[in-house]
């Protein structure tokens, strides 16, 4: 039967070939005789006949491409959408399974067409081994060629629009079989021969058409949704659809493309975006957390989305926080505790806002951050308070927030015995000094916080009148951990342990001696406590003046190469008050002491200004200061002198004003008079004259020059060479947790090293500085 | 005339008194007996410790009591740890070159 070598044609064998080819293509079974008949034949054919292989080919395309048309006419026999989608995927997947048996006979063939050496098998178990056989198959590709050229793109668009359509019904919420959708995409996944890029005709025509007919729901659906319902609705919607979408997507869509989620954002959101903003600061104003959240989930989206936001919050916080401060400014500026309250509950309120709304994202915590800055910073209530008070000299310096002052005296209240640290557990007092340590973070003068703060620090200690020595300690110790400079803190500590030495000293004193049991001292080192002061003379009575020998004796002998001062504009104590009413315990300092006392001779007289300033030696202001304690003390009904004439301010007693002992004197509980009772009329120690106060005022800007110098040469030491820039940004740094230097001090700082030859410009560059050593 | 009430017993006299001290808290500073607030030596005022000692217990230097002051013959005066190591090198007051020797000690 074998026909002679050379003599064997194609012509020949393909009628028997060609009827197992249709077999397969047509889906019939094949016997395992004819599978192997035609493995055999494609190997005759390639191997015997020239030209076999390019007509095995050909021969084979066109009945491929026959089988196509007929598979296509029985496609569009169908008129209705689902019909003909469910009729395409039932061919496709037919075809599609016959890709990949049908080329596997043909192996031979493509070896023979590629010019390779049609010899054993190993060459081919190489070259399948290479490459998946599917993936390079000429007779794959050419099926999957031929079903593209003929039916796909014939049909296509109406494959296309078939499918969308059902998405488009399912987005109208009408029930369908997705498969059908799936399906179509599938085909378009798998008709791809392109190994390159295998996506592409899925990506250029199914992903681009759901995308397009996405985009047309959207666009007409949103602004209906937005114009039916209002912005509110609209959000709902938009961010339902985006999940909804999102969740669509994973199904009919190739995963690791979000072009359709991006398009989405893009109709739903960027579209709208200037009406989803305007939203925004009405709905931060009105704390609406959960709609905001609903926002920043939207428009997080969008590049453009957030920073608007950032922006409202930012504007919104420190305008409700300096509108609430400057609606309280007469409480606030008065009452520190209620400032710091005020300022505490904005924060929360704000810090919750972020939380609830923004879950602490990052960026809206540093557009708090920033809101916090500029409402602790402001100035605004504070100029309102100079406005009213005028007298206060006017100082040449920028007018600065008094935050760090009232956080100060906040903390004082805290530490003292007052009657808010009475009322406080020491959990909350420990709540409430890290709330102050919170606040302090955003106070760019904390200088001025320092200063207040050492000074109620020195008149707690002298009054013993700290509530928890412990707590006391404890908040040194968290100054320096949120910052504030250790030779500061430093100085504090030091103040602690100082105090501890004169109270040793003191014990050691009372022993010495028992007649004296009056007395009290502290004997301070000068260096921690009151470094520049200056001393009030004055004379004291002779109760005093007795025990200052005494002293002086025993502490000459404790100690040598010391000398000592007394500061008596700081001592004090408790004298006992006698009058036909009653008797009462008195808390004075030892100026007030100094005035009474005076009266102790002639306890019915009415002495002369001017025969006080006698008797007590002391400088005019402060006598005034001290008469004015006595004949004005806020808290008191009755004051304990009585003068004439009157007058509205201590300037205006003159040398002849008179002044007698109230001896109608008494305290007042429940509106009635009583006989005994103790009264508190030191005030807020003196810790200076009002000379060295002004002076205060002012050191406190001499210091700043002093380090922002300090600062300069430090950093030019390390550079020796820098920009002014970079040396602006250095500085800041170096300072910000004292205060922030104003660029004008800089300028002047700079300029005057620069004369002063600590430095020099550089000649090239007139903005970089050069040390000089 | 007044003359029953006056010679009265002296101490119901004094307890008469409109006001009676009952405590007093005195308060004094004391500060080295010195002529210069400054340190020669480590340009640190004196009644701050030295520079050494602030730096070798950063946190609680101030509690120490040891950094005390002295004073020479020429009645120059400097921390105590800064001119002992001052005089290993140099026993002279690094002030006035006169040779040093200690007058007085603080404490
Ligand atoms: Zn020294
Ligand atoms: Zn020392
Ligand atoms: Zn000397």
């Amino acid at each position: 039967m074998l026909k002679e070598r050379g003599q064997l044609k194609f012509e020949d064998k393909w009628p028997a070939m060609r009827l197992i080819v249709l077999k397969l293509l047509r889906q019939e079974s094949v016997s395992p005789a004819e599978w192997q008949d035609l493995f055999y034949d494609v190997h005759l054919v390639c191997l015997w006949d020239e030209k076999g292989p390019s007509k095995l080919k050909e021969h084979l395309q066109e009945d491929i491409v026959q089988f196509i048309k007929q598979a296509q006419a029985r496609v569009l026999s169908h008129r209705e959408e689902q019909a003909l989608l469910k009729a395409y995927i039932a061919e496709w997947r037919k075809f599609f399974t016959q890709c990949n048996y049908l080329p596997t006979p043909f192996r031979q063939l493509e070896s023979s067409l590629q010019g390779k050496p049609a010899t054993g098998t190993a060459n081919l178990q190489t070259s399948n081994n290479k490459k998946g056989q599917s993936e390079e198959s000429i007779v794959r590709k050419l099926m999957l060629d031929s079903w593209n050229e003929s039916i796909f793109n014939d049909i296509k668009h109406r494959l296309q629009e078939s499918a969308m359509k059902l998405v488009h019904a399912e987005r109208n919420g009408e029930a369908f079989d997705s498969q059908l959708v799936i399906g179509v995409r599938e085909s378009y996944v798998n008709l791809c021969s392109s190994i390159d890029d295998k996506m592409q005709i899925y990506r250029e025509n199914f992903e681009a058409a759901y995308i397009q007919s996405t985009e047309m729901f959207y666009k007409l659906k949103g602004p209906e949704q937005l114009a039916a319902n209002g912005v509110q609705a609209y959000m709902r919607y938009a961010d339902n659809k985006l999940r909804e979408e999102e969740a669509r997507a994973q199904k009919y869509l190739e995963a690791g493309s979000n072009a359709v989620i991006q398009c989405c954002v893009k109709v739903l959101v960027g579209n709208t975006l200037p009406i989803l903003l305007a939203e925004c600061a009405p709905l931060i104003k009105a704390g609406e957390t959960d709609r905001l959240q609903l926002m920043f989930r939207l428009l997080e989206r969008v590049p453009e989305g957030v920073q608007p936001m950032l922006t409202e919050l930012e504007s919104h916080i420190t305008q409700a926080g300096l509108a609430d401060m400057v609606a309280a400014a007469d409480i606030i500026t008065q009452d520190s505790e209620k400032y710091v309250e005020r300022l505490l509950e904005l924060f929360r309120k704000f810090s919750m806002l972020v939380h609830d709304a923004f879950n602490d994202d990052p960026r809206f915590l540093t557009a708090r951050d920033k809101a916090f800055k500029a409402v602790v910073n402001d100035t605004t209530v504070f100029k309102l308070e100079l406005n009213t008070n005028k007298s206060i000299g006017a100082k040449s310096v920028a007018p600065e927030s008094k935050c760090p002052e009232l956080l100060a005296n906040y903390c004082d209240m805290l530490l003292r015995r007052t009657p808010l640290s009475k009322r406080l557990t020491s959990e909350e007092i420990e709540l409430r000094l890290r709330d102050v340590l919170l606040v302090l973070k955003y106070v760019s003068n904390k200088d001025v916080f320092m200063r207040y703060h050492k000074a109620h620090l020195t008149r707690r200690l002298i009054l013993d009148a700290s509530a928890d020595s412990e707590k006391e300690e404890d908040m040194v110790e968290w100054l320096r951990e949120v910052g504030m400079p250790a030779d500061y803190v430093n100085k504090l500590a030091r103040m602690f342990q100082d105090i501890k030495v004169s109270e040793d000293l003191n014990s050691q004193f009372r022993v010495s001696t028992t007649r004296h049991d009056a007395i009290n001292i502290k004997i301070l080192n000068a260096g921690a406590w009151a470094r520049g002061s200056e001393r009030v003379s004055v004379s004291l009575p002779v109760e005093l003046e007795d025990y200052i020998p005494e002293v002086e004796e025993f502490y000459k002998k404790k100690h040598s190469g010391r000398k000592l001062q007394w500061y008596h504009h700081m001592s004090n104590g408790t004298i006992t008050f006698a009058n036909e009413v009653g008797r009462f315990d008195l808390d004075v300092t030892t100026f007030q002491m100094a005035v009474l006392f005076a009266w102790n001779q002639r306890p019915n007289e009415k002495v002369s200004y001017e025969n006080l300033r006698l008797a007590t030696e002391l400088p005019d202001s402060e006598l005034r200061r001290t008469l004015w304690s006595l004949v004005a003390f806020p808290k008191l009904k009755r004051q304990l002198l009585v003068y004439s004439p009157s007058v509205t301010i201590p300037k205006d007693f003159t040398e002849h004003t008179l002044f007698w002992i109230n001896q109608e004197f008494c305290l007042i509980k429940n509106s009635r008079p009583q006989k005994r009772g103790k009264i508190n009329l030191i005030g807020r120690l003196q810790l200076s004259t009002e000379r060295s106060q002004l002076e205060d005022n002012h050191s406190i800007v001499q210091l700043r020059i002093l380090r922002t110098q300090e600062a300069i040469i430090k950093i030019l030491k390390m550079r020796k060479r820098i920009t002014n820039a970079a040396l602006q940004v250095e500085l800041v740094d170096i300072l910000k947790n004292m205060f922030l230097p104003s660029k004008k001090m800089i300028k002047e700082q700079l300029e005057w090293l620069i004369e002063h030859k600590y430095m020099k410009r550089d000649d090239d560059d007139i903005n970089t500085f050069i040390y000089m050593a | 005339m007044s003359e029953e009430p006056e010679p009265m017993d002296t101490d119901n006299q004094k307890s008469e008194k409109m006001f009676t001290l009952k405590k007093w808290n005195a308060v004094a500073m004391w500060s080295w007996d010195v002529e210069c607030d400054t340190c020669a030596i480590c340009r640190v005022q004196v009644m701050d410790a030295c520079l050494r000692c602030q730096a070798e217990s950063k946190k609680d230097y101030y509690g120490k009591q040891d950094c005390v002051v002295v004073w020479g013959e020429c009645n120059h005066s400097f921390h105590y740890c800064c001119m002992s190591l001052w005089v290993k090198q140099n026993n002279r007051c690094p002030l006035c070159q006169q040779e040093w020797s200690i007058q007085r000690m603080g404490k």
